[in-house]
């Protein structure tokens, strides 16, 4: 019987090759979507549980509020203390490490004979950390690992490219050209979905810093490994405790927090971390976006198939005189979805499989169908075939096997009434998500095209970002002085940090006319006398740094050493005075103290998702990690090649690295334009598929109104008054959805932007914009239904037998 | 074999009710090959439709075998259908999708006989109106008259004691016509097939031992011969 089944199944397949391509094709790129999504959220929810303790780590977060601050500040980075410290006096911890970014400011100069590479990505940390973390040694032991200071443990990867085929274990490279490491291990390459990515690893020994323990300088992420049974909440209570009981903080409050590893990635709040984090929102937003366009496909695929029911009536008539029961037919018409389901399935994995790298280098995560644990992947796509099959199959295998075969073989109409309200209402929820996709693209566009041209402050056009190898002033200044020579170059400026992203929490803890205790956070940034000119950025009172004020900070007798200062508005605001009134007041950064000497207009010096807060600019010397070259950007390349001579002269044992201060922010709102990227091929892919129900349903309803068409034609009607009454039957349907999803998109993206501290408003002529699109799609689908059954002739459609 | 009495088939039109079979009774014994005449909308087809149990009375009782029809649910009346009638159509109602062969498999399928006894049975079928040639072709690659022979083939698939035929010659020429008439004679006479067939043909009906008029769903005239 199932052969006899499928036989038809095929046949009909063949016969109606438009039909069954267009209902296949849905329903492959529903399935091909659905997957490719379903792999992306797959990789991020699989973030860092391929460690073996993953349930058992938390990362430490660190808050605190003084007492002049409006906000609490949450942040990932730790003093030294807490880990050595906790894991000795709470009972709870069994290990803890501590990890720092040891190229986060300049990339570490590494070289091996005459091999010399800038390694962005080295961290150090301590001993445990091979113990508390599963990484898998390919040489070396991970206990001892990391036990000395001159340790350091590679990738394989990074093995190789020093080494080559060499053994690396004992082969000993120099960092910075200070440290000599050797090599005590080599393990696979860091899996791409973990949040500690490095290329090489050293011993947190060799920081100097691992001296001393002490509360205050948060600048390592430490991650602690409770006891089985341990109670997170509990032991960061106990930690809270801890510091408060033995260092009351001055007016403020302080505490500790735990972040589960595994919710580090998608959930973390704490601000920069290791690696630039996802979020959980989008992974909704997108596992949403999968399920609907799962779901349009089979609804799709359902519409297409009543709409051919009427060809299928006289089948089923005979079928049924012939003495087939209606359950029978109900699993012969199940089986016909299961074999389209089938070949779509086959049909999306090959897409899926040809659509991943693309995908892949889209999304900017490695993700293949190794992605997918190979029983999971298996069990998934019998699932999407039994769900689709049901999903797709059910309703038109009901409503078919219900007809009635004196009916449908007396030639009538086999139309019942009331599958058509559930066909258009199919059509409206098709095209309620289409409408919905295409404004929230357009929302989406303008905001990341508002973030490109919002004017931020800093004038970041044409501007080259250099890494400066911790040279001194005077070396700086030389350099400068060469490369302020090169025709195209216009200036430049050294500083601690890159403008467009600066960290570094600092607090005004003196102030004229202000209480002992006052005490304000802030940001804060050591630059140089050229660095609000050079970036542009504009001041509203008070004069720029000079020379004098850089040579003041130069003087080496600390007490004598005064500091100028320039102010942010928001700064100013902060210390509740004018911006006329601040200059000349006198302040202390965390010790240094000195004046106010200018007050600069608010710039973004952090992510637009974020309020512009207060900052402080001041000249100091010893750590300038980047060096700002704008240029005129007539002839880059000729300009950057000139620096780079330069630059090979000043420093021929490091290698020249540049990029532009613009890719440095575009990179910020990577996750933003990657979501904007995949909502915009995913409304494509929505509208495609909705306009192939739209099809669908013209087909199906012009054959229903065929003899009305033949009668209006032999009562006068023209062709165009003909296609213009089917036509606007869909337009309403359209508008309908106009108005549906109208409300919802605006809710939703309003959502959306309330992410941005910097947004776009929501502009009316969207919705006009994106409702005219979609009526002109759904026009020029129907259209050609519409014009082909205006033109048919009255006499075939109104012969009745 | 099977009787109707007081079958009644009416619509509701407004308040009035609008008789297609009009409180007819009948008898047919097995072994009658019956044919039932009358003009356009006198109900024939629906009489027929109700034999066969496509369609179902308002009123009335239907005996079939001596079982009251008009009682019995869905799953037994179909059960009911399938062992006793066969079905002929004037526009064939061939399944296109399935060669000549599978067409006329298909009612063994749905009576869930063996795929063994299935090839046996339908290449007798095959041997016996001469369309072996024939087994491997589509509805769409035959003449009318194959077609309906085809028909006909399929409808005695199953051995039905009942053969119930609505105009089968209504789409062929005189010549195909009188072939499917002898066809039914023979099927009637030596087989002992019950036949009950709807025609417009004054011809084709004297085939039958009985002729029943019907004017505006009642009946006007029955005649044995």
């Amino acid at each position: 019987m199932i052969r006899n089944y499928l036989k038809t199944a095929w046949r009909n397949l063949v016969q109606n090759k438009t039909t069954s391509f267009i209902s296949m094709a849905g329903l492959a790129v529903g399935i091909c979507s659905f997957l490719l999504l379903a792999t992306y959220l797959t990789n991020e929810l699989r973030y860092d549980r391929f460690n073996t303790n993953a349930g058992r780590i938390s990362r430490l977060t660190f808050s605190y509020k003084s007492a002049d601050d409006k906000e609490v500040n949450t942040t990932a980075l730790t003093p030294t203390a807490p880990v050595p410290v906790f894991k000795q006096q709470l009972a709870d911890i069994e290990d803890g490490v501590r990890v720092v970014n040891y190229s986060n400011m300049r990339a570490a100069v590494v070289q091996f004979g005459d091999k010399l590479f800038k390694e962005k990505k080295m961290l150090v940390a301590d001993a445990s950390f091979f113990k508390i973390f599963t990484f898998k040694f390919l040489s070396g032991n991970p206990a001892t690992a990391l036990a000395n200071s001159t340790s350091i443990v590679l990738t394989a990867s990074t093995a190789e490219k020093y080494f080559g085929d060499e053994d690396a274990m004992g082969k000993i490279l120099k960092v910075d050209q200070k440290n000599s490491m050797i090599v005590t291990g080599v393990i696979e390459d860091v899996p791409e979905y973990s949040q500690i990515k490095f290329d090489m690893m050293g011993s947190y020994a060799m920081m100097p810093r691992s001296l001393n323990l002490a509360w205050s300088s948060s600048n390592d992420y430490s991650y602690i490994l409770l006891k089985p049974g341990a109670n997170r909440e509990a032991v960061a209570k106990q930690m809270t405790d801890y510091i408060n009981k033995d260092r009351p903080a001055s007016g403020g409050k302080m505490w500790f927090g735990l972040e589960p590893l595994t919710r580090v990635h998608l959930y973390s709040t704490a601000g920069k971390g290791l690696e630039p984090s996802g979020n959980i929102k989008y992974v909704y937003i997108l596992g949403f976006v999968a399920i609907v366009l799962l779901v349009l496909a089979c609804v799709n695929f359902l519409n297409l198939v009543t709409a051919r029911s009427a060809e299928r009536a006289k089948e089923i008539g005979v079928r049924k005189v012939m003495g087939a029961m209606r359950g029978q037919l109900f699993v012969q018409f199940i089986a016909e979805a299961g074999i389209i389901t089938l070949f779509s399935l086959i049909a999306g994995v090959l897409l899926l499989s040809a659509l991943l790298p693309v995908f892949s280098n889209f999304t900017g995560q490695q993700l293949s169908l190794q992605t997918w644990n190979p029983e999971w992947l298996i069990l998934a796509l019998v699932t999407l075939f039994v769900v689709v099959t049901l999903l797709a199959g059910t309703y038109p295998s009901l409503y078919l096997s219900a007809f009635k075969p004196i009916v449908t073989l007396k030639g009538g109409s086999s139309m019942q009434a009331g599958g058509n309200m559930l066909r258009k209402s199919l059509v409206v929820f098709q095209f309620v998500v289409s409408v919905f996709f295409i404004i929230s693209t357009i929302i989406a566009g303008n905001q990341l095209r508002y973030i490109q041209s919002l004017n931020t402050g800093i004038n970041r056009d044409q501007v080259l970002v250099l890494d400066l190898g911790g040279m001194g002033y005077n070396q700086i200044e030389s350099f400068k002085g060469e490369i302020g020579q090169q025709t195209g170059v216009l200036g430049s400026t050294a500083s601690y940090d890159s403008p467009v992203n600066v960290g570094g929490g600092y607090s005004i803890n003196t102030a004229e006319g202000k209480n002992a205790d006052f005490n304000l956070s802030v940001t804060a940034i050591p630059v140089e006398k050229s660095f609000t000119k050079t970036l542009g950025i504009k001041l509203i009172a008070g004069n720029d740094l000079d020379l004098g004020d850089e040579q003041q900070v130069m003087d080496t007798s600390a007490d004598k050493r005064r500091y100028s200062f320039i102010l942010n508005e928001a700064a100013v605001k902060g210390m509740g005075w004018k911006p006329e009134q601040a200059i000349g007041k006198k302040i202390g950064l965390n010790g240094r103290m000195g004046t106010i000497k200018a007050v600069a207009k608010d710039f973004n010096f952090a992510s637009l998702h974020e309020e512009i807060t207060p900052i402080v600019m001041f000249p100091e010397y010893d750590w300038f990690g980047k060096l700002l070259v704008k240029t005129s950007g007539k002839n880059t390349a000729n300009t950057i090649a000139a620096i780079a001579s330069k630059w090979h002269k000043f420093y021929p044992n490091s290698p020249f690295e540049y990029h532009f201060l613009d890719q440095e922010f575009d990179a910020m709102y990577k996750t933003d334009q990657r979501t904007g990227g995949i909502l915009t091929a995913f409304t494509v892919v929505t509208i495609l598929i909705s306009c192939l129900g739209l099809f669908g349903l013209a087909v199906f309803s012009t054959r229903q109104r065929i003899k009305e068409i033949g009668i209006r034609k032999v009562l006068g009607a023209g062709v165009a008054s003909i296609a213009g009454l089917i036509s606007f039957d869909f337009i309403k349907l359209v508008l309908i959805a106009i108005v549906i999803s109208s409300p919802l998109a605006w809710f939703a993206m309003n959502k959306w932007l309330q992410d941005f501290a910097f947004r776009v408003s929501i502009q009316w002529w969207v919705f006009v914009l994106a409702g005219g699109m979609a009526a002109l799609i759904a026009f020029l689908t129907v259209g050609y239904q519409s014009i082909k059954a205006a033109l048919s002739n009255p006499v075939k459609s109104l012969r009745s037998e | 074999m099977l009787s109707l009495q007081h079958i009644s088939k009416y619509y509701q039109v407004g308040g009035n009710k609008n008789f297609v079979v009009n409180d007819i009774s009948l008898d047919v014994d097995e072994g009658e090959f019956v044919s039932i005449m009358g003009p356009s909308g006198s109900g024939k087809s629906t009489l027929l439709n109700i034999i066969g149990m496509l369609d179902e009375p308002n009123d009335g009782y239907h005996y079939f075998v001596n079982q009251p029809v008009h009682q019995l649910k869905e799953k037994q009346r179909a059960a009911l259908y399938k062992q006793y009638i066969g079905f002929v159509f004037q526009a064939y109602h061939l399944i296109d999708e399935l060669t000549v062969y599978e067409n006329i498999e298909t009612p063994l399928i749905y009576q869930d006989v063996k795929g063994s006894e299935r090839k046996a049975m339908v290449a007798d079928m095959l041997d016996r109106f001469q369309i072996v040639g024939k087994k491997d072709l589509f509805p769409a690659q035959l003449s009318g008259g194959q077609q309906q022979l085809v028909g006909i083939a399929r409808a005695l698939i199953a051995k039905p004691k009942l053969l119930l035929a609505d105009e089968p010659t209504g789409n062929l020429n005189s010549k195909q016509g009188e072939e499917i008439m002898e066809l039914f004679r023979k099927l009637n006479k030596e087989d002992g097939v019950t036949i009950i067939q709807v025609t417009h043909s004054e011809k084709n009906a004297e085939y039958g031992s009985r002729i029943i008029n019907l004017l505006d769903g009642r009946v006007e005239s029955s005649r044995k011969f």
